[in-house]
């Protein structure tokens, strides 16, 4: 997605693409619980996850030892890539978006494997979710909760 | 009232094995026997528009053949669908009423192994020259899910130790030789060597 004006060699200004536009997914770290949903459900194996699990130990007596997953790489291949979309339709923590990014191309095949910072990078692109439907379920944020006044 | 179903209704009588609607364009099932003839009515009742020519793998009945025609003004499309066995799969070539009709018969020789009778210019078209085995037949084992090993296999909770449970990656076949992470499986069955051996050769590509 362009919006600058025509560049050195001739290409015209392009249109902005509708919010729905694939162009590059992008990873919300923080989001990320490595539950390897996106990789096992990915059909071309273009995503690839190195994590480790730390164990923080327990602070009270009788409590258990807390382990967390901590992610040490994330990858996607966009030369594997078909972009169906389904890793980020199976993220259960939203941590992959669609951005309308589509200027990535690289001279070097290996410039097409995004690591987790790159990844990162194109989270500031990803559009605003588009609005609720107003006839359909309300807003969990004004929603009135069951067994309350209105 | 479809112009180029009923052309290919009246030349081939009981020949034409079946007519299903279904939700796109019409597609007639005719015997493999009156292939040519079913391609000639169709372009004879004005489906001078050859779109395409193309197989899938049935299993083990064998493959069917599709072709694809419309009428250049009225977009009449018609799907014409016959079925070859696979331990014979013989058809005669369409290129006597499509000329176009030659390139999508190489592709189909090559990708499914199915013979063009008729057709001497078979030659491959796509795959490299060398290249041995069918590759959009079924039972062909792709070099590239053979050579990696799944990255979907590895688990936060195996860091350091032996997995806990093995997960398989959806979609590919039990029999098929599976790579882990230390030790590419021999790839098993007509894949070229040289494919076989590229580290991951989904890359691989004109």
């Amino acid at each position: 997605m362009s919006v600058g004006p025509a560049d050195a060699v001739g290409r015209p200004q392009q249109p902005p693409g509708p919010p729905r536009t694939r162009g590059v997914i992008a990873l919300v770290e923080e989001s990320c619980t490595v539950c390897m949903l996106c990789v096992r459900e990915c059909p071309d194996w273009c995503i690839e996850i190195d994590s480790h699990v730390e164990t923080t130990p327990a602070t009270e007596p009788r409590a258990r030892d807390r382990s967390t997953n901590v992610l040490d790489r994330f990858a996607i291949d966009f030369s594997l890539c078909m972009y169906c979309g389904i890793c980020i339709e199976v993220c259960p923590f939203d941590a992959l978006h669609w951005s309308p990014e589509s200027e990535y191309a690289g001279t070097a095949l290996a410039d097409l494997t995004h690591e987790r910072d790159r990844l990162a990078s194109w989270e500031a692109t990803v559009p605003a979710p588009s609005p609720l439907d107003p006839r359909g379920v309300p807003d969990p944020a004004t929603a009135r909760r069951p067994g309350t006044r209105a | 009232m479809n112009v180029v179903v009923e052309g290919v209704r009246l030349a081939l009588g009981p020949s034409l094995l079946r007519a299903d609607e279904g939700f796109g364009p019409v597609t007639l099932d005719v015997d493999a026997d009156r292939w040519v003839d079913a391609l000639t009515a169709a372009s004879a009742a004005g489906a001078s528009f050859f779109d395409f020519l193309t197989a899938y793998d049935l299993g083990g009945e064998g493959f069917a053949v599709v072709v694809h025609v419309s009428t250049p003004d009225a977009h009449d499309h018609v799907l014409l669908r016959t079925t070859v066995p696979r331990a014979a799969a013989v058809l005669a070539t369409a290129t006597g009423v499509f000329r176009g009709a030659g390139w999508h018969e190489r592709e189909t020789h090559e990708m499914f192994g199915i013979e063009f009778a008729g057709n001497d210019r078979l030659d491959p078209l796509l795959l490299p020259a060398g290249f041995q085995g069918t590759p959009l037949r079924k039972d062909f084992i792709l070099a590239s899910r053979a050579a990696r090993a799944w990255p979907g296999e590895k688990d936060p909770a195996d860091s350091g130790g032996r997995p806990r449970r093995r997960v398989l990656p959806p979609g590919v076949p039990a029999d098929w030789p599976v790579a882990t992470a230390t030790a590419p499986a021999e790839p098993a069955g007509a894949v070229e060597a040289a494919e076989a051996a590229a580290p991951s050769d989904d890359r691989a590509g004109p």
